[in-house]
Formats: C-alpha cells, structure tokens, sequence
C-alpha cells in the first residue's frame, strides 16, 4: 500500500504488527490493530451523524482513534488544547466553523450556534459498537487537519495541512528520529500542539508504544510517570528538560530513567541542563530540533551534535531546503544573517480564512517565510537568533504579544495594555492603565484566553510611554521594569 | 522563620505577584493558576529559602493541593 493518506500510517502499521502497543492513555491500552478498528467504526459513524467530507471534528480532550477516523472520513480534525474553554474555544467555534464539537462540558457553546455535540462516552460506545461499512476515501491533496496557533493576529489562527503534507512531514522527521518498536514514548505534550500530534504518527511509523501523559503527570510527578511508562524517548521543551534534571539531581535513590532519546524544540535548551540529564542517565541522546506548525518542522539535529555544534538546530529534512535570505529576497551566503525562508512538501497549505496572511507568508505552494532570522554553517547547519515580529515564547508555546494586548483591552478597567516580550534579563511583562489590580487584570484574562499565554508578570502603571511614531515605546517600557520591584 | 510566611513569600516570587493574605485552603492549581513548571519552580524557591531537602519519590499530588498542605510538607522535611 503506498502511504499517501495520513490513517494510512496506522493501517501499514497494523496490517504488519497489530498486537504491537499503540497507545496508553487514561490508563487504558490500545494495540495498533485495535486502534485501527477503532477509528474504521468511528470514521463511518462520522458519516453517519452528517460529517460531509471537509468538516470540521473539534476535539477537546486527547482521541486518537477520532483523530484518524476524521482522517479516514474525509473530515479535517482540529484538536484543542485542554485549557482552550470559554471565549478562546468559542473563537474556535466561530473560526473553524465545526460540524461537530467533542466536549463533556462544553456543550452550551456548539448548541448555541448550531453545532452537534458528542461526549467522550457517545464516541467511545461508537469506537466499539458503530457496524463496519465502507467510506469513501479522500484524495491526497485534500485538508486533515487545523492546528490553531498564535502569532501577529489578535486572535489564534490555524495553520491547514493536507494528509500528503502530513505524511511527507512525518515520514521526513522519522528518517531522521527512527523510532523503535521497543520504544515507549512518554508524550507530556497535548495534541493540540503539532509537537504533540506528530507523536501519534511516528509512533505508528516506527511501531512504538506512545503513551500520552497528563498535564499533572509532568511536574513533580514526572519521574514516576517515566518510569511507570518505561520510556524510552521523551518528547521535551526546555522547561520539562530542566524539571526533569532537578529532580534527578534531588533523588536520594540510584535508580536511573529509561531513557534513550530526548528531543526539543519550542525554545533554545540550555547546554548546562543537557550536561545534567547527559551525567544522570548515561546512555541518553539528544536531538535538538527547530520548527514551526507552518512547515512542522524545519530542522534536526544528530544525534548527540549539540555537543560539536553548540547552538544549532540541525539541519534541514530530507527532501527539503532552507535558504537564508536579506530584505529583498537575495540568498545570503553562509555566514550571514537573513530570515529562513522554507522549501518544501513539509511546506503546510496556508491558513485557515486567512487569505491575505497565506499570501504573506506562503508566497507559493511549497515556500513558506518563516519570520525567524538566523544563519548556516558552510556543513548547512542552522542557527536561529530570533523573531521579526512579535510572537515569543512562553513556557515553550507560542504566544502573540497583539493576542495578550487585545485579551487585556477586554479586561473591565482596562484602558490601555502592552506586552513587553521576554529578553535574557527580564521575562514577558504585561503593562497596563486602568482602575484595576494586577491581580484582577490577570483573573479577568484567565476568562479569556489559556492560562498558559499570560504573562508571569503583569504591573499596572499610570501610563504607556509612546515614540515618536505614536506606538508604544517597549524601550521606554523596559526601563520602567528596572525601577519597580514586584 | 515561620514555615507559613516563608511558604507564602516562594508562592508569590514564583507567581510574580503579591499575594497578602492567602488562606491555608487555597488551592495551587485552581485558585492560584499553578502549572506543573510553577511547581518544580516552588520546590526550588523553598529549598533555597528554607533548606528543605526534596525527595522526588515521596512527592505526590496531596502535597501539592493547598497552601496548608505544602507548609506542612515543608514543616516536616525541616526537622
């Protein structure tokens, strides 16, 4: 079978090793045959609720066998994140505009606008009982899924991608990451980030044993949930690496993690915790990488490069090329900074409804602007500096400072607000004027949008310097940080 | 010190906000917007500040619920 749809992933790897694990999740195990029996009987159920072909299945809570069902049927899955309830989930709603919305108590805001509602129960008795019929299958080129990502917008957009995007971008990334049947990969991840959801289909790919955690499992509790697992491979971000490498520096027993790969993304990783986790679990590889939800992903690194070429993320995916270029478009020969522009089939179709930014970023099939600037090696290894616009990294997750400043502006008392992206010496600091608390500014955006996009710090002020231009001055706004203490 | 104050003083460098008078019952995750991050971050605050040594393995989730629980936690790893 040529692996051109992205639920054929799971039906190759079923069809070879069905009894192999494919999944835990909530404590529950599924093998790859039983997954994909699963997602068969939810993908004609999917049909027969009225999904047509094209609609939109938002999925609240982790689903892998709906995930691939939506696939199978033609649907375009959208997973949301757990924390994405009220007034960000309704943006969802009204964004993707969903035939179907699973939720156990969200239900009100699908019924309000007409959507259908299913509960993880009715999915479930559907995974096991709905009668096997045949469904049309989709083409190649047609849309899977919607990723909702922040940046330069003041509210999360989706990036689209097709199943031979997807495929082409999981098959890219497991030439390089390989892996194992007798892997586990521990996923604290949620599948509403790509980082997350790719895990689901280089498991299938490699014939792993993917077992997705829970939010509450990664911070202290994180070393029981590795070794409960038995993992062999830890998806990180640089603040999961670090609480890993404290808690393996504070244990008073020897016994030693599983581990054998640790991959990264989302932000730098710092050297010295890699040092740490290197000393504590001899055996460990890392793989840094880069990427974006535009392209999933641009780079990686081999295995254990960082420690040759430190500050690197690797080079581009097989199959694929990353061209540095000035203002104007010219390439830049190594050495030079310019911005990475990606060319690729791991290139994703646009954004969703969004047609003037698709232009912007994705000026032709296949070529994605990337907003990050860096440079290469003469080997063609890149390094990132940063961002142009003004996405930046909180916790590891991309947050938009327009997106917190247009969430602040709904706050009551709220009359002005500007977000101060994190630099080496201070980290993001949300700024505000109005009759309001910091305290109550930060509660009124948990209402809002994710607890994970707030700011750590929030600082009411009388008022909001401007330049010369009439913009908000974050210079002048920096400065305020050093003479306040919080 | 008193465990109690100090306890309150890592909450709030951790949450960088002032957070005078929170009760014995608030609850980290719920009332106070913890995430998992924010929680090693407190560990490491409050083995700074208080000397507390933390075991890893004897950390579960009920330590971890409210301000009154994790000030006992600390109250007892001091001795």
């Amino acid at each position: 079978m040529t692996t051109e749809l992205l639920h054929h992933v799971l039906d190759d790897r079923a069809t070879h090793t069905p009894g192999l694990p494919a999944i835990t999740l909530d404590d529950e195990q599924f093998s790859y045959g039983g997954l994909h029996d699963a997602s068969y009987r939810l993908a004609v159920w999917l049909r027969r609720i009225g999904v047509p072909r094209g609609g939109r299945v938002v999925i609240t809570r982790p689903n892998p066998a709906l995930i691939y069902a939506a696939s199978r049927a033609g649907a375009v899955f959208c997973v949301v994140h757990e924390q994405v309830t009220g007034a960000a989930l309704e943006h969802v709603l009204d964004d993707a505009e969903p035939s179907l919305l699973v939720t156990d108590d969200q239900a009100d805001l699908a019924v309000r606008r007409g959507i259908r509602v299913a509960t993880t129960e009715e999915v479930a008795a559907a995974a096991t009982h709905e009668r096997l019929a045949p469904v049309p299958a989709p083409e190649p080129g047609d849309l899977v899924s919607l990723i909702y990502t922040s940046g330069s917008t003041s509210r999360p957009k989706a990036v689209v991608s097709t199943h031979e995007q997807t495929v082409f971008a999981a098959r890219a990334i497991n030439a390089r990451l390989r892996y194992r049947m007798d892997d586990v990969v521990y996923v604290p991840l949620s599948l509403a980030f790509d980082y997350g959801l790719y895990q689901l289909f280089l498991g299938a790919l490699g014939g792993s044993h993917v077992w997705l955690g829970s939010s509450s499992d990664t911070g202290p509790a994180l070393l029981r949930s590795l070794e409960r697992s038995g993992a062999t491979v830890l998806p990180a971000l640089p603040a999961l690496a670090e609480a890993l490498a404290w808690l393996l520096s504070r244990r008073r027993t020897s016994a030693v993690p599983s581990l054998r790969l640790l991959t990264n993304t989302g932000a730098a990783m710092p050297q010295e915790t890699l040092t740490m986790l290197r000393q504590a679990i001899p055996g460990l590889r890392v793989q840094l990488m880069y990427g974006l939800t535009e392209c999933k992903r641009v780079s990686i690194m081999p295995a254990d490069e960082d420690l040759r070429r430190p500050g690197s993320c690797g080079i581009p995916l097989p199959g694929t090329q990353v061209v540095v270029v000035d203002e104007s478009g010219v390439p830049l020969p190594p050495g030079h900074v310019g911005e990475f522009v990606v060319h690729g089939r791991n290139v994703m179709a646009g954004y969703w409804r969004r047609p003037e930014l698709t232009r912007e970023r994705f000026p032709r099939p296949g070529v994605l602007r990337t907003g990050d600037f860096g440079w290469k090696d003469s080997d063609g290894y890149l390094y990132v500096e940063g961002r142009r616009d003004d996405v930046y990294k909180e916790r590891g997750f991309r947050v938009s400072a327009t997106e917190i400043e247009a969430a602040a502006h709904g706050v009551d008392g709220v009359r002005q607000a500007a977000v101060v992206p994190p630099r080496d010496d201070h980290e993001a600091v949300l700024f505000v004027v109005g009759e309001v608390t910091a305290e109550s500014v930060v509660d009124g955006l948990r209402r809002g949008i994710e607890p994970y996009k707030i700011p750590r710090r929030c600082l009411v002020v009388d008022e909001i310097p401007l330049n010369h231009n009439g913009k908000v001055d974050k210079k002048a706004l920096v400065t305020l940080l050093g003479r306040r203490t919080v | 010190m008193d465990p109690a104050i100090s306890v309150r003083e890592a909450i709030a460098t951790v949450l960088r906000r002032e957070l005078p008078d929170i009760p014995d019952h608030a609850r980290l995750f719920d009332d106070l917007a913890f995430d998992s991050t924010s929680i090693i971050e407190l560990l490491v605050q409050l083995e700074d500040r208080m000397g507390v040594r933390v075991d890893p393995d004897e950390l579960n989730d009920c330590v971890f619920h409210t301000v009154g629980t994790i000030t006992d936690y600390v109250t007892k790893n001091l001795a």
